[in-house]
């Protein structure tokens, strides 16, 4: 009898060892929800992007909310001279820039050229950095609304950021100039010196310049595309005596941490030539 | 003790989605004391979430990820068979 009782405590005590939750490795289940997760993005990216989708938005709300929040704590009466200097630039600009596309109208009418306004994909930003590691937008428009590999995405004011470097369905992942190791060709300045622009990851460029070259803080950096199209300027000059270059800090016209939209549009070979990342449909 | 190492988890995803990537390195460090696979297992959901090929080539996140579970792991092994019985 007692041999029986001492035979059901011990089966019971391995039965419950095999239920209890002191027997679950929490790092064992992070490490099979990372996999499933991971094979969902390779079996299923459309699916899993929709899946993930929502998530994204949380984010987004989280940073609006804490940048609020960390705003508040700034001097009010500077943030309103900002505000009304910004409100009295922004409306000088608009009226400007309506001159400049009424002479344009006017040119090509006179020359008989016809518009070379073309119209483009406005897709809306899903996730951005500092969120990801990675430099990259991943947006909600896919090959069903006409986005392909390769695409351009301008942000406000038609500055380019990146480059369409993943399509699904419904979404795709646009590579910013400031991905570590992205490479792009351009120029700066007034004398438009060439220049090989290396994204550095957070939002920031660099280049290597040499010293002679006269390049000052505030020069602005272009690439190729319809012409020149402004994509940062230059913010600080590092140089060491002992090297015969500069190192020029670059940061993008638009910030990509706050960038909620962009415009695709198929501009050509020029900025697609100059700038070099692989491509892919994941 | 298990539900503190559910907790360090379950934030760690949390914050790999919708925090900056900062903050989510930091609570996967927090994790690897208790949960050496932590770091790996973040930087495999971070990497399925945001890493675009072509972009810096290696998908880093999990690749420093594994280095730090590696890191932990080493580390809990040498604590265990240096406590003295």
């Amino acid at each position: 009898m007692q041999i029986s009782l001492s035979m059901k405590r011990t089966f019971l005590a391995k039965r419950n060892a095999l239920l209890s939750s002191t027997t679950f490795s929490w790092g064992v289940g992070a490490l099979i929800f990372a996999l499933l997760t991971l094979f969902l993005r390779l079996l299923a990216p459309n699916l899993f992007l929709q899946a993930f989708t929502p998530v994204f938005h949380i984010s987004d709300s989280i940073a609006a909310e804490s940048h609020l929040f960390f705003s508040s704590f700034g001097d009010t009466a500077a943030l309103t001279v900002r505000n009304e200097q910004l409100a009295s630039e922004n409306s000088a600009l608009a009226s400007e820039n309506q001159m400049l596309v009424e002479k344009e109208a006017s040119v090509n009418a006179l020359l008989g050229v016809a518009s070379t306004r073309t119209s483009g994909i406005l897709a809306g930003v899903v996730a951005r950095p500092p969120a990801s590691p990675y430099d990259t937008l991943v947006l909600a428009a896919g090959k069903d609304a006409g986005v392909a590999l390769g695409q351009e995405a301008f942000g406000e004011g038609g500055v380019p950021l990146g480059m369409v470097s993943a399509v699904t369905a419904d979404f795709s992942r646009v590579t910013l100039f400031s991905a570590p190791n992205a490479v792009t060709h351009g120029w700066v300045g007034k004398a438009n010196i060439p220049l090989t622009i290396s994204g550095t990851g957070g939002g920031s460029l660099s280049a290597t310049l040499s010293r002679s070259a006269g390049v000052a803080v505030d020069d602005i950096v272009f690439v190729p595309g319809p012409g020149q199209l402004p994509i940062g300027t230059v913010v600080r000059i590092d140089s060491d005596p002992s090297s015969p270059g500069v190192m020029l800090r670059i940061v993008p016209k638009v910030n990509p941490f706050s960038v909620s939209w962009v415009l695709l549009r198929d501009t050509g070979s020029a900025l697609r030539d100059s700038f070099s990342v692989a491509t892919s449909t994941l | 003790m298990n539900l503190r190492n559910g907790i360090l988890t379950v934030s760690a995803f949390v914050s790999a989605a919708i925090l900056p990537w900062p903050a989510t390195a930091l609570l996967a460090l927090a994790a690897s004391f208790v949960e050496p696979l932590m770091p790996f297992s973040i930087g495999l959901f971070m990497d399925a979430l945001y890493y675009a090929p072509g972009i810096g080539t290696w998908p880093t996140a999990t690749l420093y990820g594994l280095v730090f579970s590696v890191i932990a792991v080493f580390v809990r092994h040498q604590l265990r068979s240096s406590i003295i019985r």
